[in-house]
């Protein structure tokens, strides 16, 4: 998702120089042009939501830890933490070792790496607004 | 407003060049559409006297904007070949007019077709659902949405000449090529990783199936991409994604709950079963309900990459159209449908 501020940012620029200017009547214009004053003031008071990213971190850090005892997975996971973009690439080695690991193996592997998927999704959905904030 | 009474203007000094026994010609009823989200869309009628006749014709100019959606994955060149190819068959089109490639003109690529007569109500409005459940009912719209979408995968494309959109080898080739061509959307737009889709294009990819059947492939085939007259499919309109491919990837399509919002009718008009049945008798096809279950997860990954696409458009300010920025919420969204699809 883009972050909020970068959002609203642009939602103040499109208010600015697309909307109010196409308005010919003055109420509304000036109305569009007072929207993009005030979003501008509430851009200095939203911060992203924290908890979300933390609990994101916590997630990858279990994802990490469990799966680092599977067999064939050194290599695979580095480190004893994941950022997204590693989350990613090890989806990409985990299916490009399928043959490797073995069908047993891979199957637990991506049933884990599946559980943090749909945890990470969860946190994403707080805000998309289709799970429990 | 003023700036599109300038495009009126020099949207009638081409028709002028392009018909050059008209006399007197003036646009009229000319409207700017608001639907397009990856072109301009201009609608008006041409008046004009030819041979002391008076003559009136209603056209629709299609215009590229520079940062339009889908823009690395469709040209207007292409648009208007297919449109063109598609004249002399029984699938129902525009007439495809004049294409442009001088940015001078208009500001960009466009092309000039037929203003085919009939609406295309918005199948995500309350206004829309309701004409389609009632339409439903009635009986004739349900099958003339199965009767177009039959010309489409009947149509002989090789003798059409639309082998100009590149003809995918046996087996895998068509799934691979497509999958392909939405990652590079991806990677084109994505702001920030995102793991659930990484999972969902490697899914894919490791269990794509193979086309039995090559034809004409629309691509978007759902209410809101027809133009309707008299409970009827005057045209088929939206060609943008068009390949030749497995036609269950268009069967998919029409099958998937991403078209119908809560509508127990699939693209919000036609009986599950009665599709099945009256596509199968008018195509001759056997629809494989397991690859069409795949089609639709792929679809999943494709509306999370048009949603990229979208919002990134408005994040790095090349689009200013807020319904690009709404499109940032949508991506969990589709996401959680894949992954429950998948299983998780």
């Amino acid at each position: 998702m883009i972050p909020a501020t970068q959002l609203l940012n642009e939602i103040v620029t499109s208010l600015r120089e697309v909307i109010a200017p196409a308005v010919a009547d003055p109420y509304p214009k000036a109305q569009a042009y007072m929207a993009a004053v005030i979003l501008e003031f509430v851009v200095r008071q939203v911060q992203e939501r924290s908890d979300i990213e933390a609990r994101k971190h916590e997630v990858m850090l279990e994802l990490v830890g469990d799966l680092t005892p599977l067999p064939g997975m050194n290599g695979l996971v580095r480190g004893d933490h994941l950022s997204e973009e590693g989350l990613c690439d090890l989806i990409e080695h985990l299916y490009a070792a399928r043959d490797r690991l073995g069908a047993e193996t891979f199957a637990v592997a991506n049933r884990r790496v599946r559980e943090a998927l749909r945890q990470l999704l969860n946190q994403d959905l707080k805000v998309a607004g289709k799970a429990e904030g | 407003m003023a700036g599109d009474r300038t495009v009126q203007e020099k949207i009638a000094g081409y028709l002028e060049s392009k018909l050059p026994r008209a006399k007197d010609l003036a646009l009229s009823d000319f409207v700017h559409s608001a639907g397009g989200w990856s072109h301009e869309i201009y609608l008006f009628y041409a008046n004009w006297i030819e041979d002391g006749r008076a003559m009136r014709q209603g056209f629709c100019l299609r215009k590229d904007p520079g940062a339009g959606l889908l823009r690395e994955l469709s040209s207007l060149r292409e648009q208007f070949g297919v449109i063109k190819a598609l004249e002399a068959t029984p699938a129902p089109t525009p007439k495809a007019y004049w294409y442009e490639e001088d940015p001078s003109l208009l500001g960009g690529p466009f092309f000039v077709m037929e203003k085919v007569e009939g609406d295309v109500p918005n199948p995500w409005s309350r206004a829309g659902k309701q004409f389609y459940a009632e339409a439903a009912k009635r009986g004739k719209l349900p099958r003339s949405f199965i009767e177009a979408l039959a010309a489409l995968h009947n149509l002989d494309w090789r003798a059409a000449g639309l082998d100009f959109l590149g003809v995918p080898g046996a087996g895998k080739d068509f799934v691979l090529r497509e999958i392909a061509k939405w990652e590079s959307l991806i990677h084109q737009s994505s702001r920030k990783p995102e793991p659930v889709l990484t999972e969902l294009l490697m899914w894919l990819k490791a269990n794509a199936p193979e086309a039995k059947r090559l034809g004409f492939v629309h691509g978007a085939y759902r209410t809101g991409n027809l133009i309707i007259h008299d409970d009827a499919i005057a045209a088929v309109i939206d060609w943008e994604l068009q390949v030749i491919g497995d036609p269950m990837y268009d069967v998919a399509y029409v099958l998937s709950d991403l078209n119908r919002e809560g509508s127990p009718l699939l693209s919000c008009v036609v009986e599950r079963e009665f599709f099945l049945d009256y596509y199968q008798q008018l195509t001759g096809l056997t629809v494989d309900l397991e690859v069409c279950r795949y089609y639709e997860i792929l679809y999943m990954m494709r509306s999370t990459a048009f949603w990229l696409s979208a919002s990134g458009l408005f994040a790095d300010g090349r689009n200013k159209d807020l319904r690009l920025a709404r499109t940032t919420y949508s991506v969990p969204v589709v996401l959680d449908m894949a992954a429950k699809a998948l299983g998780f």
